[in-house]
């Protein structure tokens, strides 16, 4: 351990490995959200397109099923819903709960996401694959979605750094994340002075996880262009 | 080939909202006839190609394809029966000018990708543009695009062709490329329904001009005639004025 830095420092690095276990809960738990988040944002994002306009009335009911769902889900602090899923709604362990919360959440952001995405391409495209003989859906999965993907990347990114930093919320159940991990540090006796380092500890933590998962989009984002077409 | 016309509509009524767009349109094509249908923007010509397709529903007529009612038909076969080629060209932007044409042949007919590159490549060489296969549609001019865009309706071995403006947002000096290729197509014998203000293409390969105005075909009849001896003023005075803005590039 290097001399030069304060015991609090000191503190901070020999739990390293203890605060590491912390993080990959967090990778585990953003990486899980979002997933749940993609495959309940993706489809409910093309029926909030869809639906409304369809001519089957339980079609229509889905529609709004889905955005009055959205609507709730946006409208409520994600600590609320945390809180109610693990204790209210018992869902253990405190993990499935926090994913549970955070991917549902998720769900309705990342649908708004897929809502521009396919709202910005032209109705022409949708136009030219029926004319070709592709149903609506086969219009949407081959025509539809590929080009709304590569729209939603820069509010994919905005989503998935709020779904890592808003693992923190997890605290409020205990779930031994990054921030809780941290908690306990500065809650052991002798230690409380180490707040402030074990705090900046972990944003610096948080933040390059943001850069680095953000980086990762772009690049993403720059292989699936389509060649001549900026910025699409 | 039977006395049934290939197309033929019925007394077609359109409404969008209040504003009754076709009151009452009906006419027949054989087979290899090429009409061209023209009248003022806002006429319903447009309208009346999407009814014809079912991209647009109406409340009144019908259109029958070989005799078929097309209210009775699947709509997704009658596009693969009637193919169209859109103003704003409408390629999928995200697949190449090759794909864009396999996309029908294999979602729909169920071709295997190599039997529909086959069938693509065949296509794409007819309209002069094998060698721009893999290039994306933001890579192409506009008339190149415009002739993917007839590639692509053709590979689906449509019975008849739906032109709907196919030169309007082409540069003047592209237009050339595109009725090249659709005169090609009429001298092959599609039947082809062709909305364009082109009146050189028009005298030279329409076998009817059509003309539309009030929601209704007020006057039809071979080019000759339309241009030279129409029956109303108001056919020669449009017809007249269109040649001298559009008459050049035919």
């Amino acid at each position: 351990m290097p001399e030069a830095l304060s015991a609090d420092w000191q503190y901070v690095l020999a739990n390293a490995c203890y605060l590491g276990e912390g993080l990959v809960v967090t990778i585990e738990l953003t990486v899980a959200s979002l997933l749940v988040g993609f495959a309940a944002g993706l489809p409910a994002g093309v029926v909030e397109v869809y639906a409304p306009r369809s001519e089957r009335a339980p079609v229509r009911w889905l529609g709004a099923a889905v955005r009055n769902a959205g609507i709730v889900l946006r409208g409520t602090p994600i600590v609320v819903i945390i809180t109610l899923a693990f204790f209210a709604f018992g869902i253990s362990p405190a993990f499935v709960a926090a994913t549970v919360a955070l991917g549902f959440r998720s769900a309705a952001y990342q649908t708004q996401i897929f809502r521009g995405a396919i709202q910005s391409v032209g109705v022409g495209q949708m136009e030219a694959a029926r004319s070709v003989g592709l149903s609506q859906l086969q219009s949407i999965r081959h025509v539809v979605l590929p080009q709304a993907l590569r729209r939603s990347v820069p509010g994919f990114q905005n989503e998935v750094t709020i779904v890592l930093k808003d693992t923190s919320i997890a605290f409020a159940i205990g779930l031994a994340e990054l921030l809780t991990k941290s908690y306990d540090l500065f809650q052991s006796v002798g230690h409380t002075t180490a707040i402030f380092e074990l705090i900046l500890f972990v944003s610096a933590v948080y933040f390059v996880l943001t850069v680095t998962a953000n980086q990762s989009l772009e690049a993403l984002a720059d292989a699936v262009s389509v060649p001549g077409s900026e910025g699409q | 080939m039977s006395d049934v016309p290939l197309l033929r509509a019925e007394n077609i009524h359109k409404r969008f909202g209040d504003e009754q767009v076709l009151r009452g349109v009906s006419f027949e094509m054989d087979t290899q006839d090429v009409q061209v249908l023209v009248g003022s923007s806002g006429s319903g010509k447009s309208t009346l190609l999407r009814c014809i397709n079912r991209l647009a529903e109406f409340e009144e007529g019908e259109v029958y394809l070989d005799g078929t009612p097309t209210s009775e038909m699947d709509v997704n076969e009658l596009r693969q029966q009637v193919g169209m080629v859109f103003q704003d060209f409408n390629l999928f932007a995200h697949l190449t000018a090759v794909e864009n044409v396999t996309l029908g042949l294999r979602r729909v007919l169920g071709q295997s990708k190599a039997d529909a590159e086959t069938r693509a490549m065949r296509e794409l060489e007819q309209v002069g543009l094998a060698d721009q296969a893999d290039s994306y549609p933001a890579e192409l001019s506009g008339g190149q695009k415009q002739r993917v865009g007839i590639a692509r309706a053709l590979a689906m071995d449509p019975k008849l062709m739906l032109f709907d403006e196919p030169t309007s947002a082409l540069d003047p000096e592209l237009i050339g490329e595109v009725l090249g290729v659709m005169r090609d197509l009429a001298e092959g014998g599609m039947t082809m329904l062709c909305v364009t203000h082109e009146m050189g293409f028009a005298r030279q390969v329409a076998t009817d001009i059509m003309f539309l105005e009030g929601g209704t075909i007020v006057e039809h009849g071979p080019p000759e005639q339309m241009f030279d001896h129409p029956e109303h003023e108001r056919t020669k005075q449009f017809l007249e004025r269109l040649t001298t803005l559009h008459g050049d590039h035919g």
